[in-house]
């Protein structure tokens, strides 16, 4: 009786013994799992390779399922379309509510942009969540790719929607209220600059359609002059002018020569490929995209262009051919233009290569005096002039300038960057995105009122939340 | 067939006994249900306001007057809207915009309610001060003392004229152009005579000095000289004198730039005085520069004898 008692006790010992976790989870072997995949440089490469992958989207011309994300692709239509600079050519549908400003929380483009822009912040935090398998000399340029993008994404999203919810690492399905939990604005600041002040100390310049330093500091510098911190934005931007770019001596060239001297960064693109090409350029032509036609350049934009813009407007906007009271936008065309002397990029319009640019040198120079009118009316400051004058020079607007007022700053921006995203996040930054979009709205009869400077929250992800997520109020 | 109509008229009555059974007996049905709100008040068992009004506002002042500001609606649940801006003003407009009548310090107030009647205010305090002009632009006056002979004072070109600007002569003031004493009796300085005059001498050969320069658009300036007449011989109507303006406005040809004089300069000073040669007379006015800032020195004489110019200055209303 005695020997079986001491028996048992054994037998209880060995099976707790043998009993780890690895027993009964092992690690599969026939297939690849996300837990277990990343173990060498090469697989962690592939994870950050895949994080521009998710800024890029899905080409909705190459496949058209609904569900997928569209990312960088629609950005205009939440943010160059939602300014004065842009329209929808027949003013229909969930497209003409960002113009006319009725966008509703039910609006897909809105949550598609959401749900795409969380799916590359999630891409980044799982770059972030497996550096220890990166070898010591790349593990910090790869966290330093992943905060960028991560902080990028972050900064997209704060400025359309206001307080979001802040994910700073891989999340389970189950955990719903880090998911849908609002924290205030001033919250993801403090992560988009603690992640792009570590960036800019850890990259280099090898880059243009990834992260790179100058791309950091360049971003962040926009981010301190969102927040006000015009001398912070100042040291950084004059580092990047002390970075070897330079403006293209023709304007033509900064869209149509890819990855020039003036690229700091941009979502590269592919033509005629069905995994990397977009197809944002046939949507702003007439019927050559899924839509019939949007983008299109309003009249307020159209004469802005026409007083200020120099050399650029001829490269700024043009007649639509097919319908000679509507005008599109000349950056970024897939099937060129012959009059203009732009090739086609792309043998088919909708599988277009075109990058999309989102920092360059003429918008630091721009940034610069921004940063040294610090919010004040106007400046005199000879450095300041000396940015301006440069992007002014290009233009073939060689009149010496000797002073720059605030309005003549917003107005550089607008024909310079026009139809690059800018606009709205413009007129916000300034100050006066209440006084120029109510005056246009009730010009055009739309119905702007000052929380449509923010975007809704997705419905879905409202309805998701159980009661966890707040809208906007307007909304 | 007989049967069954027969069977009918049978049912009938029966039938029409059981609707009206069924309707005395739902309506009886009915009262005791009614007479629980018999005597209840309108708001028992209401349901409480489950979104109420939250109201919010951000307010920007405008790039065009700093005494104006706008403001920007961000209640939530609400449906009428009161502001009232703390000057005395006010208004139930959903986003408002207010000018107020000067620098201080305004409590605004916002009343958001919704359609029950539940109220949320939200106050903000603004402090409105008048911002910092730009200092007006010192523009340089190229070669005003005229050291450099006719450097600076060519217009571009002058259909049917000349762009000679002046006559080069070293009959200038014997002040520097600082003001301070040169320690000679003369220093350089432009000259005209009857060969180079306007006026009744007008010909192909009149000279006129320009310079475009650039100032703060909308600012006031003062335009400064000095002259010598070496006499007078009355034999002139207006007598010799030295015409010196601000144009409105930058002109390639001489044409263009006599056009606008004679349509009207920003400002103009004529200088009559004869004092003899080398007795320099100081004169100044003030002028307001245009939107553009773009303006520029026109200067001729009318003389049958010698007339000169020096020191050409153009500076801000301190």
């Amino acid at each position: 009786m005695k020997k079986i008692k001491i028996l048992a006790i054994l037998s209880i010992v060995l099976c707790v013994s043998s009993c780890g976790t690895d027993y009964l989870d092992p690690a599969p072997t026939a297939a690849i799992s996300g837990e277990t995949f990343y173990s060498n440089d090469a697989e962690l490469e592939a994870a950050v390779i895949n994080m521009y992958d998710g800024i890029q989207g899905i080409n909705a011309s190459e496949d058209s399922d609904s569900d997928l994300n569209h990312a960088i692709q629609v950005e205009y239509y939440l943010t160059e379309m939602r300014s004065d600079n842009t329209r929808t050519k027949s003013s229909e549908g969930e497209s003409a509510q960002f113009e006319n400003f009725t966008v509703r929380a039910t609006n897909g483009i809105v949550a598609d942009y959401y749900t795409s822009f969380y799916n590359v912040i999630f891409r980044a935090n799982i770059v972030l969540e497996n550096l220890d398998a990166a070898s010591e000399a790349n593990a910090a340029k790869f966290e330093a790719e992943a905060k960028f993008v991560r902080a990028y994404a972050y900064f997209n999203l704060v400025r359309l929607f206001g307080d979001i919810p802040l994910i700073d690492r891989v999340v389970a399905p189950l955990e719903t209220e880090i998911q849908f939990t609002r924290v205030a604005k001033s919250a993801v600041y403090d992560l988009i600059i603690s992640d792009l002040s570590f960036a800019a100390g850890k990259l280099d310049n090898t880059y243009k359609t990834r992260a790179s330093k100058a791309a950091a500091q360049a971003l962040l510098a926009k981010v301190h002059l969102t927040l006000g911190n015009y001398t912070d934005a100042q040291g950084l931007l004059e580092e990047v002018m002390g970075s070897g770019f330079t403006l293209q001596p023709n304007f033509k060239d900064v869209f149509y020569n890819e990855e020039n001297s003036e690229i700091i960064f941009a979502i590269g693109f592919l033509p005629d490929n069905a995994n990397d090409s977009q197809n944002f350029s046939a949507e702003w032509l007439n019927s050559v995209g899924r839509s019939s036609g949007v983008n299109y350049v309003t009249p307020e934009a159209r004469a802005a262009l026409d007083a200020l813009g120099g050399d650029r407007t001829m490269f700024s906007y043009r007649q639509d051919q097919a319908q000679p009271t509507e005008y599109q936008v000349v950056k970024y065309l897939p099937d060129g233009d012959a009059s203009l002397g732009i090739a086609p990029t792309s043998g088919n319009a909708t599988s277009a290569g075109n990058d999309w640019i989102v920092l360059r040198y003429a918008d630091v120079l721009l940034m610069h005096v921004e940063a040294i009118m610090a919010g004040a009316s106007f400046t005199t400051n000879s450095q300041a002039i000396a940015s301006f004058q440069k992007v002014r020079n290009r233009a073939g607007l060689t009149d010496p300038v000797s002073s720059i007022s605030k309005q003549e700053l917003i107005n550089e921006r607008r024909v310079e960057l026009a139809f690059e995203n800018q606009r709205i996040f413009d007129l916000i930054r300034f100050g006066v995105a209440q006084e120029v979009l109510s005056a246009f709205s009730e010009a055009n009869n739309y119905s702007f009122s000052a929380t449509d400077l923010l975007l809704p929250i997705p419905q879905r992800e409202v309805n998701l939340s159980k009661g966890l997520l707040s809208q906007n109020p307007g909304y | 067939m007989i049967n069954l109509m027969k069977i009918k008229r049978l049912l009938k009555p029966s039938f029409t006994m059981a609707l009206t059974m069924i309707l005395i007996a739902s309506l009886s049905s009915c009262d005791p249900s009614l007479s629980i709100y018999e005597y209840d008040l309108p708001e028992a068992n209401s349901k409480a306001d489950e979104t109420p009004p939250t109201a919010n506002f951000s307010a920007t002042q405008t790039a065009e007057d700093w005494k104006t500001y706008n403001f920007a609606n961000l209640s939530s649940s609400a449906t009428t809207f009161e502001w009232d801006f703390g000057d005395g003003n006010s208004t139930s407009s959903l986003d408002a915009s207010n000018t107020y009548p000067g620098e201080g310090s305004f409590t605004v107030t916002l009343t958001a309610s919704d359609a029950l009647g539940v109220v949320s205010t939200f106050s903000s305090t603004i402090e409105i001060v008048e911002p910092e002009v730009p200092p007006a632009l010192r523009p340089e006056i190229l070669n005003g003392n005229f050291d450099d002979g006719q450097d600076n004072w060519k217009i571009d070109e002058f259909t049917g004229g000349t762009t000679s600007p002046y006559n080069s002569s070293s009959d200038g003031s014997s002040l520097n152009y600082d003001g301070t004493d040169s320690g000679s009796s003369k220093t350089p300085g432009a000259k005209w005579t009857s060969s180079t005059s306007a006026g009744p001498y007008v010909s192909n050969a009149t000279r006129y000095a320009y310079q475009a320069i650039t100032v703060t658009p909308n600012t006031d300036y003062i335009i400064e000289f000095s002259y010598a007449i070496k006499t007078d011989a009355d034999d002139i109507e207006g007598g010799d004198r030295v015409i010196v303006e601000i144009l409105d406005g930058w002109f390639d040809d001489g044409v263009d730039a006599v056009a606008s004089s004679n349509s009207g300069p920003l400002v103009q000073i004529v200088g009559d005085t004869a004092n003899g040669k080398g007795e320099f007379t100081t004169v100044s006015k003030a002028f307001t520069s245009n939107e553009f800032g773009k303006v520029a020195i026109w200067m001729y004489a009318i003389t049958n004898d010698e007339l000169f110019v020096d020191n050409v200055k153009v500076f801000p209303v301190e």
